[in-house]
This record gives C-alpha cells, structure tokens and sequence, in this order.
C-alpha cells in the first residue's frame, strides 16, 4: 500500500528543539551566578526570588546562531545596569559613569552569561557581539527560559529566548492555548 | 615584561589591565586586533597578548594568526580570554597558535595560575 505525503503532517526534519529541551532554569542559574560572583564580587549572590521590574529598564543581550538560535538577555532597572557597572569595574571605575561605559559593562555581562549559555546548548554556534537597549521581541513563548532573580534586592531577569517564531500545528503555547 | 590586552569591551580592558598591572606588567591595550597590530607594528613587541575572540574589525582568531604568520613576533605569548567556552573553539584557538586559554569569567588568581604555568609570572609575584 503506498501512501501520499500531503506534506500535512510534519516531517522529522521539521521538529526544532525549544530551549527547554535544551537547557534548564538551574543551569542558567549556574551560569549566572558563576559569572556574578567572578565578575561582580565573592560576596555578590542571586536570589532566586522575583521582583517586579521598573518601567525604566534596560536589556543587554548577546545572539546565538547554530542548531538553536536565540538570545540570551539580562534586563533590569537602568539604575541597577549602571550599580553592576561599577561592581564589574569596581576601583578601575571612573568617577562618572557615563550610558557609553554603563552600556559597555552590562553588555559584556551579557556576553560572558551568554557564551557560557552557548556552551550547554548543542554546537557548534555562533555568538554575536553584546547589543543593549530594548530587549529582542519574543517571538515563540514556550521557546524561553526566563529566570526572575533578585541582585542587592533589585530585580534581574535572565532571558535565553528563541528568535525563531513557532512552526505551523506546533503545540499550542500557554498564550493560545483554550481554558 | 610587557603586556598587550585586548579586548572590544572596555570594561573588561580596565579589570585585564589592573590584573596585570598589579604583577608588574607594563600594559597597552587595544579594542580590536587590527588595533592591536597597529601596536606591534609600532615596534612594542609585548611578553603576552591576552585576546578576546568576538570582537569587531578583527577577531581574536584573526589576530592569533596574524601574528603566527610574522616571525619576527614569534617571542610574544598569546593567551586568550573568553566567553567562548565551547570545546570546539578552544581547539581551533590552540591550533591556530594560540598558548592558553582562559573562560570568562575569571578571577585574578586564574590570571595568576595561568601566567605562572607559562613562565610569565614575574618572580616578586608569589603563587
């Protein structure tokens, strides 16, 4: 008996892992918390405790290119990116920072969270420079693993996000899905 | 000794330079490997290079073999200082040409551990 493929259903070549197949929210963790405690200082912790972020925020965010393509992106207050910043330079830091070394700073946050990220997913992949400014758009909801922390009482989210947008008869995603 | 730090993040040129200086080394950054040929081509011929890999103009696997390809810098010791943390890359760097290879993020005892198993720890320095 031969069969036709209406091409309705989807073909094995189609399926591309979501980044929670990938990774979990305790390894990003991990990673985060590495990179603070190297970067930031021995004492500086993550609680993983959620807080809710002001409506002025910033984001600074590094791509990934390669078997899963997103981003991996930090966002807080601006008040708190310009605080890391002078944690990450501590007495190298300039008296005045201005948005270009707040931006340089954060950015390079990004890039070591990121590179670190990159390394636990599948490879090889491509890693961008660091970008700051208004954090990439969602594009596939349950394509994210988002972690809410709490740095010296100020909230930090920790986004690894898909770029890639769901793939026709994908599962439903808690947004669309019908109650 | 010398050291030339490079690195497209500032931020990062700043803490690099401070380790380092804080062993003795006279340093000179620069945010990008065309940059820091321009340096090399001055004549500073630096004990070390630290080198960052993504970084405009000029990649930090670019600069390795840049450098490779001129004999007369063959004396300087490239160690690369990275968020590229892939085994992969770590492999394609040291092929290139590059001595050692250090994963952002990094404390100074790292730089520290790392310079002493190359020989470039100076000797008032203690492990």
């Amino acid at each position: 008996m031969t069969t036709t493929d209406t091409g309705a259903r989807r073909r094995a070549s189609d399926v591309r892992p979501v980044i929670t197949d990938l990774i979990d929210p305790a390894t990003v963790e991990a990673i985060a918390a590495e990179a603070w405690v190297a970067l930031i200082g021995e004492d500086e912790v993550l609680v993983p405790l959620p807080g809710e972020l002001p409506v002025d925020i910033v984001s600074s965010w590094v791509d990934v290119v390669g078997p899963w393509t997103g981003s991996v992106v930090l966002t807080t207050a601006r008040s708190t990116a310009e605080e890391l910043s002078r944690a990450l330079l501590r007495d190298t830091a300039p008296a005045v920072l201005d948005d270009e070394d707040v931006a340089d700073a954060f950015g390079e946050i990004a890039n070591v969270v990121g590179g670190n990220v990159k390394a636990a997913l599948p490879g090889p992949s491509a890693l961008s420079l660091p970008q700051v400014g208004n954090a990439p758009l969602v594009r596939n909801p349950a394509d994210v693993c988002r972690l809410d922390l709490l740095w010296r009482g100020e909230p930090v989210a920790i986004s690894v996000q898909g770029a890639l947008p769901p793939l026709p008869g994908s599962t439903p995603t808690r947004e669309n899905e019908v109650s | 000794m010398r050291a030339l730090v490079i690195d497209d993040s500032r931020a990062m040129r700043r803490i690099v330079t401070g380790i380092l200086a804080g062993f003795g080394y006279e340093v000179r950054d620069a945010e990008h490997g065309r940059a820091a040929l321009d340096v090399l081509g001055e004549g500073w011929l630096p004990d070390l290079a630290t080198i960052d890999w993504n970084m405009p103009v000029m990649d930090g696997l670019q600069f390795v073999s840049a450098v490779r390809a001129n004999p007369a810098w063959r004396s300087m010791t490239m160690m690369m200082v990275t968020s590229e943390s892939e085994h992969t890359q770590i492999v394609r760097a040291l092929a290139a040409g590059a001595h050692e290879y250090v994963i952002k993020p990094f404390t100074a005892d790292a730089i520290r551990d790392k310079l002493a198993l190359l020989g470039l720890l100076p000797q008032e320095v203690s492990l």
